[in-house]
């Protein structure tokens, strides 16, 4: 499916000035429709509101990702949201997409993005601080292009999973962590791609992150279970002093510097 | 030097220049202006200089205490539980539940000292309760008593609900190597459905006692 001809044209009819909501990776069609008009990705905590504001739309044990974008479609001037579901997202986005629909005046466009162009890499194994990578993975879904080159570190430690709701979890990390699941699915612009999203290193320390009550959890810790060097470990809204606990221990025992 | 485990309701001290024997006091009796060289724990880090996580404290007392290949370490303190798993001396798990394992040991002990009830005469009851915290556990005893059981009883069924919601967190194992003050309720130790080798208090403040010799 990707993204309709309707959809498409919806999407180019918009005003040079409009401001358009992304939520996952839509398809490389909808990106280049967008085109110079401003992209806002919901799915990072862009307004200051407080989340249980959602309660009224969305059960409070929810996916604080999607609770996100709740939070920011009421509060953001978007003039259209291009929600991907399915499974290069999730199957709670499409209900998220349903409730938009009905809460806002704007086009909610549900996307499936089964784009199979690999783009690489270059991010996920680059040395850099992962908060700071994570950031350049997030904000390369809104380009259609290829990123900058960047050369490969000799890994240390790895991470898996989907961007955390929230990055501070990520500050314990060392510059020379390799990405894995979701998040380089997301650099690859492939996010429905099964292989790489489950492709791990088995040789360097690693921490399956999981965002709580998202389904990708499960895979999260079903995999740290049969990786040598695995750790499963989940966070919802905020990182609590036990996640980061966590964190700090397991590379501290497991020799990460 | 002197080191401390300062958990939420006991702070575990020893003072490596004495005897080196550990004593304990009450959290909520300690001074402010107590100054500590290394310490862990829910309170440590306002009191210390330097400050061990306690995941990181409480592997290296199980290293040091347990002397075996592979083990699991699981410590039951008043408000969270955590445990360490090895496997060929390696690291290969471990968990920290400080919220939806919130309050046990101090539930526990609210409960001992409310209906008065001494732990040791009492044996595992058959059933036990669905719980996963003590604070939400508590409605599960008083619903148990409104059926006419014995508050001492539902406190039984209460404190072994405890024990296997433990037990499952930790990944089920043949064996629990035990830390912490609920390693001196021997209904607790035999409510575990597997071997319980109690190790007692001093686990984690033994953790930075041999990570302090190995930096110094």
């Amino acid at each position: 499916m990707g993204i309709s001809s309707q959809d498409l044209k919806i999407i180019t009819t918009l005003a040079d000035s409009a401001q358009v909501g992304i939520v996952g990776v839509p398809p490389l069609k909808a990106i280049k429709a967008i085109g110079t008009r401003t992209i806002l990705d919901l799915d990072e905590a862009i307004v200051k509101q407080n989340i249980e504001e959602t309660i009224l739309y969305l059960p409070r044990v929810y996916c604080a990702i999607l609770r996100t974008v709740m939070l920011n479609g009421l509060h953001l001037d978007l003039d259209a949201i291009i929600i991907d579901v399915g499974p290069g997202k999730c199957d709670a986005a499409r209900h998220v997409a349903t409730i938009l629909s009905d809460k806002l005046k704007i086009p909610i466009i549900q996307t499936r993005n089964n784009d199979q162009q690999n783009f690489g890499t270059p991010l996920c194994e680059a040395k850099m601080p992962l908060m700071d990578k994570m950031q350049a993975i997030c904000t390369g879904v809104q380009r259609p292009t290829t990123h900058d080159n960047h050369k490969p570190c000799v890994p240390t430690a790895g991470f898996w999973g989907v961007p955390p709701r929230d990055f501070s979890i990520l500050r314990y990390f060392p510059d020379t962590t390799h990405v894995f699941g979701w998040a380089r699915c997301m650099e690859n612009k492939t996010p429905d791609n099964w292989q790489l999203e489950t492709m791990t290193d088995n040789a360097i320390p690693t921490i399956f992150f999981g965002q709580s009550f998202c389904a990708k959890t499960a895979m999260a810790k079903h995999l740290a279970a049969r990786h040598p060097k695995g750790l499963f470990l989940d966070s919802d809204v905020t990182t609590g002093n036990s996640t980061r606990a966590k964190v700090q221990a397991f590379l501290e025992l497991s020799g990460v510097s | 030097m002197l080191l401390a485990d300062f958990g939420t309701t006991y702070s575990k001290f020893i003072n490596l220049a004495d005897d080196a024997k550990p004593f304990i006091q009450e959290t909520k009796t300690l001074g402010k202006e107590l100054q500590i060289d290394v310490a862990t724990g829910h309170n440590g880090k306002r009191f210390c200089t330097t400050y061990v996580n306690e995941l990181t404290a409480l592997a290296k007392g199980g290293e040091s205490l347990i002397g075996a290949e592979s083990f699991t370490l699981l410590d039951c303190g008043s408000r969270d539980i955590k445990y360490i798993r090895y496997e060929n001396n390696t690291l290969a798990d471990m968990g920290w539940n400080a919220e939806c394992g919130a309050s046990m040991g101090f539930t526990i002990e609210l409960l001992e000292r409310y209906y008065e009830i001494d732990f040791s005469s009492l044996t595992p009851p058959a059933t036990c309760f669905s719980i996963t915290c003590g604070v939400l556990g508590m409605s599960h005893i008083f619903d148990e008593i409104t059926t006419g059981i014995s508050a001492t009883d539902a406190v039984a069924k209460f404190v072994k609900s405890i024990a296997i919601n433990a037990y499952r967190f930790a990944g089920e194992p043949k064996t629990i190597h035990l830390s912490g003050g609920l390693c001196d309720n021997p209904l607790f130790t035999a409510s575990f459905p597997c071997e319980v080798v109690p190790l007692g208090r001093y686990v984690l403040l033994e953790g930075i006692r041999r990570i302090t010799e190995e930096q110094a």
